[in-house]
């Protein structure tokens, strides 16, 4: 008998003729498949879930450095304040390299007596590099109830990712440097204008009026000059009834016409006597000029001698500036009179 | 010869009954079905118990991770803090500057500085910055809205901090001048 045949002989006998344990080794396979078959499926599903979560870690971290990579500044803030009214005028700058939406801006009056605050919804949307300039825009204008131009103020803006800009203010020096060589208040060169009468005491398309530097003659007229407070000392500037308008014509010597201070409703009425007139520290007024006497309404016309002539206006303002007296000329104003 | 034949058939016959009668081997062959009928059983059941246990771990797990993730796309940014001394009222403004919605204020802690715990708030009311009530009480992406804590004693010009803790677990920080 060869090796081979007695190899053949004793492996019929062990795995063929003898069936004992069988069972065992059909029961182990499959749990050993069982086994594999359910590690691999919970390891698979766990990858991808860890999958999942490094790509909400991974999405999380580039929004930490967006968030942390905007970069706008708001330069040049100031605040301007009629009655209530707050105007934030800034300049915006978006110095990142990311777009950034600003949502919100949020002003608050410091002053102790008056601790309010507001916000206002903006949706303004600024491209790397975008420069918005709202240093003549009304548009970041907020009511706070009790606001004062004494007042000090804090602004700040917000981001859509949550980041604030706060408002660095300007330079004061520069507002007060002038006012201290040409005086505390500042006319509003592009907003002056004149309005025609609806009726005899009540002025037509209030306050908007007529914004043009070409006026009629032998037509009752008023004036309007925008004036803001910008006295170094913050100091409440009244002006009293001998506060007035005063045009003169180089072109004929002799002829000048004075329009005097007159108080104003709001629908245009010219109400008589006249009351003194405020304006507080960064607060700005439209202040009208009407009469020909003053603290009365006695309405004025430009004559037809100075027809088809230039003249000059100048604002000459009386008052008291705190319990000082004040008085000051703003000329700068030019007016051609036209034959209507 | 015929007889001889039927004897044959009779020798064949005895022989198959005597094999159906043997039942040494029998009783091995159904021995080893019943073992492995009994292995591939108690197999299924250990794979069906398996699998349970198995899609009930990947059930927590899921719900695990799902709330992780959740967590991580929260981000409350807090606008402005306003602490109102007359009315003794704190105000947080909030806004929800993440990526999911749903947004909730489960509980806010208010700490002075030295980390001394003074209120803890749980019954948080979120309103619109217009002042009306948020009808579902949460901060969905984007969203802004406020809370009062009331009954608040700080001192002035003293700095506090402030925790708000989101219905899903997440804590954003702040600090604040009263």
């Amino acid at each position: 008998m060869t090796i081979r045949l007695s190899l053949r002989k004793r492996f019929r006998k062990l795995i063929i003729a003898n069936s004992k344990g069988f069972s065992s080794v059909i029961g182990t396979t499959f749990m050993v498949l069982v086994m594999m078959f359910l590690s691999t499926a919970v390891f698979m599903w766990t990858l991808s879930q860890n999958t999942v979560y490094n790509e909400a870690v991974r999405a999380r971290n580039q929004e930490e450095a967006d968030r942390s990579n905007e970069n706008v500044v708001a330069l040049s803030g100031n605040y301007s304040v009629s009655g209530d009214n707050v105007t934030v005028k800034v300049v915006l700058k978006n110095a990142g390299s990311l777009a950034v939406q600003i949502i919100n801006l949020w002003v608050l009056d410091t002053d102790p007596s008056n601790r309010r605050y507001t916000n206002k919804s903006l949706s303004l949307n600024m491209t790397p590099g975008q420069v918005l300039s709202f240093v003549d825009s009304g548009l970041l204008t907020v009511t706070i109830p009790g606001a004062n131009a004494n007042h000090t103020f804090a602004s700040w803006f917000v981001t859509a990712r949550g980041n604030t800009i706060p408002l660095e203010k300007e330079q004061a020096i520069i507002v007060a440097q002038l006012a201290q060589g040409i005086g505390s208040l500042a006319l509003d060169f592009s907003a002056f204008r004149y309005f025609k009468y609806a009726t005899s005491t009540r002025l037509a398309n209030y306050s908007d009026g007529i914004k043009s530097f070409n006026v009629p003659s032998r037509t009752d007229i008023a004036f309007g000059a925008v004036l803001t407070n910008l006295d170094p000392s913050k100091q409440t500037i009244t002006l009293n009834l001998y506060s007035q308008v005063w045009l003169y014509f180089p072109k004929a010597p002799g002829q000048s016409i004075v329009f005097y201070i007159v108080n104003v409703a709001s629908n245009g009425t010219i109400t008589t006597p006249y009351s003194s007139i405020t304006i507080a520290f960064g607060e700005t007024k439209l202040i009208v000029f009407a009469s020909d006497a003053a603290g009365s309404l006695t309405r004025v016309s430009i004559s037809s001698s100075v027809e088809n002539l230039p003249c000059a206006l100048n604002l000459l303002l009386l008052g008291t500036i705190g319990t000082r007296d004040y008085g000051q000329n703003i000329p700068f104003v030019s007016l051609y009179v036209y034959k209507p | 010869m015929k007889l001889k034949g039927d004897e044959c058939l009779d020798m064949d016959l005895r022989r198959l009954w005597k094999r159906i009668r043997e039942r040494r081997a029998v009783s091995v062959v159904v021995s080893n079905v019943i073992l492995t009928s009994a292995a591939i059983a108690v197999s299924f059941v250990v794979l069906f118990w398996a699998q349970y246990r198995s899609s009930a771990y990947n059930e927590q797990y899921s719900e695990a991770m799902d709330a992780d993730i959740a967590r991580l796309k929260e981000r409350l940014a807090f606008e402005y803090v306003f602490y109102n001394q007359s009315g003794s009222s704190l105000s947080v403004y909030l806004m929800n500057c993440g990526t999911i919605d749903n947004v909730t204020v489960r509980t806010v802690y208010v700490k002075d500085a030295a980390g001394a715990l003074i209120q803890v708030s749980s019954s948080i009311t979120l309103m619109q910055f217009n002042g009306t009530q948020i009808a579902d009480n949460d901060l969905d992406r984007g969203e802004e809205g406020y809370f009062v804590l009331s009954s608040l004693s700080l001192a002035t010009d003293a700095g506090y901090s402030l925790r708000v803790v989101t219905g899903r677990g997440s804590t954003f920080d702040h600090t604040f001048i009263a």
